[in-house]
C-alpha cells in the first residue's frame, strides 16, 4: 500500500459514521459600488491600498501618457502582451535591472481592487521592478472575484497573480513599509473605451 | 532557538511575563492592531454570512475529503504538477531531499509557511548542506536571530523596532539609528540577490482548488510571487485540509481570510499556481512538485469532536483577541501553531500527553469562538480535550486529589461545615503556603482574611 492509499483510508475510516454536510452554493461577496460601475471601486479599493490610478479616454491617449511618464526613467521592462501602440519609448532594459516595467493586465476586479497578472506577460517584469505600471481596459475589469475567477477557469496559465497595491510589510514593529520585495509603486493606467 | 514541545508551557509563559516585560508589550500592541483591523473589515461586509458559508464550505470539504483530495491529485498531475503523499513530517522531507538531489539544488529561498516550520524544513535543508533563506520580511527577522515565529501571521510582533534596528545593524551595516524604512531597504538588496541566486524556492498553500489544480497564496510582500516566479524548481507543501471545492469558492476564502488576518479586502499580491511554466510563457519554474501532508491531520479527522479544528485558515484572528496569548506570544506554547488554535490542534495532531497542558492554556472567555471566520467552536473543544485529558489520568495528582477530596466533602454537609469550620480557622497566608497547587499560586499573591462566621452562620442571623 502506497503513502497516498493509507492516507485515503485513514481519510475515510475516519469519515465513516459522519454526516456529509451540502455545498452551500455561491460566495455572495461584497460590491464596493454599483455593479455597473465596476471601475469606480477598483479606482477606490487600487488608491486605498497604495496604488495610484491614471484614468485615459482610449489607447491614444494612454500611449501619449506613457511617453511623458517614461521621461524620468532610463529603460524598462516590458510584457509579452504589451501592444504595440502601449511600448514605451525607452531602450529595454531585463526585470532585474531595469527601473520600470510596463504589463498588461488580463483584467481587474472591482470587488478587491486587484489587477490580474497572467504569467503569459512574463512574470520577472511584474515583480522585480521598482516601477509597476500596469495597462488594463475598463471593459476587462469584473465587479465581483468570483466572476473573474470563474472566466479564469476556462484558460488558466501555469500562474496567475492579483496585484491590488505595491508591496509592503509591517513587519518591523508593524510600522509599514513599501517596497520590500516587489514593487513599491504600482501604477494602473485604465484605458476607458476603444481597442486595445 | 527551536521550539521545546508544550510540556513546559507554564514555566516559559511565567519566565517571558517576569522576564521580558517587553515582549508582553510588542505582542499586546501588535495583536490589538491586527484586532482593530478586522474589526473595521468586518464592518463593511456581512461577516455572519460570510463565516456561515465559509464553514459550510470548509465542513463539506472534510465530510469529503478523500474525493476532493482524488480530483485535486488528478487535475494538478494534468496541468504538470507532480504530486507527493506524505503520511509524516519525515516523508515531506524525504521529499525535499529527493528534489534537491535530482536538481543539484544549491540554494533555496523559502516563502512564509507555517506547514514548513511544523515539517522542519530549514534544519533539514542546512543537514543537506543546502543554503536556505526566509524571504517575509518578519521570518528573515527571526531567522537571523534563530527565534521561532511568535505569530501565525506576524512572526517577529514579539520584536519592538530597536530589536530589528540592532539585529540589521549586526548583519546588515545599517546605523543604529535607521527607520524602518531603511531596514527594510537593506533587507531588500540582500533578499534580491537570494532571489535570482536560487534553485529552488519553497512555499505553502493557503487553498488548494480542487476543481483546477489551483494553489492560491496571500501576501502583502511579494516574496511568495518572487519565490515561486524565479527559481528553477518550486516545492509548495499543502495540509490536507486546505482543499476547497472549487477556484470559484477560492474567491470567498481569499477575502474572508484577508479581512480576518490583517483587515484587507485582499492581500496585495495572490498567486495562483496551476502547475509549471508553459510553452507559450517566458518564465516561471520548469517543476513544480506539490507535497500533499497528512502528519497528524487525518488522526484529527477521526475525533468526533475535534475534527472542526480542521476547518482554520490561519488567519490568526483567535490569537490576536485571546487574553492568554496575549500576555506571552507564541514562543511559550512550545510549538508551531500557538494561542487558541494550536491548543486544540496540538492534542489531535501531536498526541493529547504530548500536547499538555495546552488545552489549559484558556480562560475559556469565548473570544476566539466569536471572531472565528470558520466558526470552529474552540472554547467547546478546549473542554473537550480537558475531560479526556482527566479520563486518561493526565490531569496533575493534586489536582485530582483536591478535586475528590472537594467531591466528598461536599457530598455531605456536616463534613462541609467541619471542613468550612477548620479553614475558618487556619491563617490561609501561613497554611496555603505549605499546600500544593495553593502554595505555587501564593507565590505571587497575598490571601484573603477569612471570614469569622460561616455563610449559613449569615443567612440564618440575615444578611444584609
Amino acid at each position: 500500500m502506497s503513502a497516498r492509499d493509507r492516507i485515503l483510508e485513514r481519510v475515510r475510516e475516519a469519515l465513516r459514521d459522519r454526516d456529509a454536510v451540502e455545498h452551500p452554493g455561491k460566495f455572495e461577496g461584497w460590491r464596493p459600488t454599483a455593479a455597473s460601475q465596476p471601475i469606480n471601486g477598483l479606482i477606490q479599493l487600487l488608491e486605498a491600498a497604495g496604488g495610484e490610478v491614471v484614468r485615459q479616454p482610449n489607447v491614444d491617449a494612454a500611449s501619449a501618457w506613457l511617453a511623458s511618464f517614461c521621461a524620468d526613467f532610463e529603460s524598462s521592462a516590458v510584457g509579452e502582451t504589451v501592444p504595440h501602440a502601449l511600448r514605451p519609448p525607452l531602450p529595454s532594459g531585463t526585470p532585474d535591472t531595469a527601473p520600470l516595467g510596463v504589463s498588461l493586465a488580463r483584467g481587474g476586479v472591482a470587488e478587491t481592487g486587484s489587477l490580474i497578472m497572467d504569467a503569459r506577460d512574463g512574470r520577472r517584469a511584474h515583480l522585480l521592478v521598482p516601477t509597476h505600471v500596469v495597462f488594463v481596459h475598463a471593459g476587462d475589469v469584473y465587479a465581483t472575484l468570483r466572476e473573474a475567477l470563474i472566466d479564469l477557469a476556462d484558460d488558466l496559465p501555469s500562474a496567475i497573480g492579483f496585484h491590488s497595491g505595491p508591496s509592503k510589510s509591517a513587519d518591523i514593529g508593524q510600522i509599514l513599509v513599501r517596497g520590500v520585495h516587489g514593487p513599491g509603486r504600482l501604477v494602473a493606467v485604465l484605458i476607458e473605451s476603444g481597442d486595445l | 532557538m527551536s521550539f521545546k514541545g508544550p510540556a513546559k508551557y507554564r514555566e516559559e509563559a511565567a519566565k517571558t511575563i517576569h522576564e521580558k516585560p517587553e515582549v508582553r508589550a510588542s505582542i499586546t500592541a501588535a495583536t490589538r492592531t491586527f484586532d482593530a483591523h478586522r474589526v473595521h473589515a468586518w464592518g463593511q461586509i456581512d461577516a455572519d454570512r460570510w463565516r456561515d458559508w465559509a464553514r459550510d464550505v470548509k465542513t463539506h470539504v472534510l465530510g469529503n475529503l478523500d474525493e476532493y483530495l482524488e480530483q485535486a491529485e488528478e487535475r494538478l498531475t494534468a496541468n504538470g504538477a507532480h504530486i507527493h503523499w506524505a503520511e509524516t513530517a519525515d516523508d515531506a522531507l524525504a521529499v525535499l531531499s529527493e528534489v534537491v538531489h535530482a536538481h543539484g539544488i544549491a540554494r533555496v529561498v523559502k516563502a512564509k509557511s507555517m506547514l514548513s516550520e511544523e515539517l522542519g524544513v530549514n534544519g533539514h535543508l542546512e543537514g543537506l548542506g543546502v543554503h536556505v533563506r526566509e524571504t517575509d520580511l518578519g521570518e528573515y527577522i527571526i531567522q537571523l536571530l534563530g527565534d521561532p515565529p511568535s505569530h501565525i501571521v506576524g512572526p517577529a510582533i514579539h520584536l519592538s523596532v530597536d530589536d530589528c534596528r540592532s539585529l540589521f545593524h549586526e548583519r546588515l551595516g545599517t546605523p543604529l539609528d535607521a527607520e524602518p524604512d531603511e531596514l527594510a531597504g537593506a533587507a531588500r538588496v540582500a533578499l534580491r540577490a537570494e532571489f535570482l541566486q536560487a534553485d529552488l524556492g519553497i512555499s505553502g498553500g493557503n487553498f488548494l482548488a480542487a476543481d483546477t489544480g489551483t494553489v492560491a497564496l496571500i501576501e502583502n510582500e511579494g516574496n511568495i510571487r518572487l519565490a515561486t516566479s524565479l527559481p528553477r524548481v518550486h516545492v509548495a507543501f499543502v495540509g490536507i485540509e486546505k482543499l476547497v471545492p472549487s477556484l470559484e469558492d477560492v474567491s470567498g476564502f481569499l477575502q474572508l481570510t484577508a479581512r480576518a488576518a490583517t483587515g484587507q479586502p485582499i492581500g496585495n499580491f495572490v498567486s495562483l499556481i496551476q502547475g509549471p511554466r508553459k510553452n507559450d510563457e517566458v518564465d516561471g519554474p520548469e517543476e513544480v512538485h506539490v507535497v500533499l501532508v497528512d502528519n497528524g491531520r487525518t488522526k484529527l479527522l477521526a475525533d468526533d469532536a475535534a475534527w472542526e479544528a480542521l476547518r482554520c485558515v490561519r488567519c490568526g484572528a483567535c490569537l490576536n483577541i485571546c487574553p492568554v496569548y496575549r500576555q506571552t506570544g507564541g514562543h511559550a506554547y512550545g510549538w508551531t501553531y500557538s494561542g487558541p488554535i494550536g491548543a486544540i490542534i496540538a492534542p489531535g495532531m501531536l498526541g493529547l500527553e504530548e500536547a499538555m497542558p495546552l488545552p489549559h492554556a484558556s480562560s475559556l472567555c469565548g473570544a476566539c469562538t466569536a471572531v472565528c471566520p470558520v466558526r470552529i467552536p474552540i472554547p467547546e473543544l478546549l473542554v473537550h480535550w480537558r475531560q479526556k485529558a482527566a479520563e486518561q489520568g493526565l490531569t496533575p495528582a493534586a489536582e485530582t486529589m483536591g478535586l475528590k477530596t472537594y467531591a466528598k466533602l461536599a457530598q455531605s454537609p456536616e463534613l462541609f461545615r467541619a471542613a468550612g469550620s477548620v479553614l475558618r480557622h487556619v491563617p490561609l497566608e501561613l497554611g496555603g503556603r505549605a499546600l500544593p497547587v495553593v502554595g505555587g499560586w501564593m507565590q505571587e499573591r497575598s490571601a484573603p482574611k477569612s471570614s469569622k462566621k460561616s455563610f449559613l452562620q449569615m443567612w440564618k442571623e440575615g444578611i444584609e
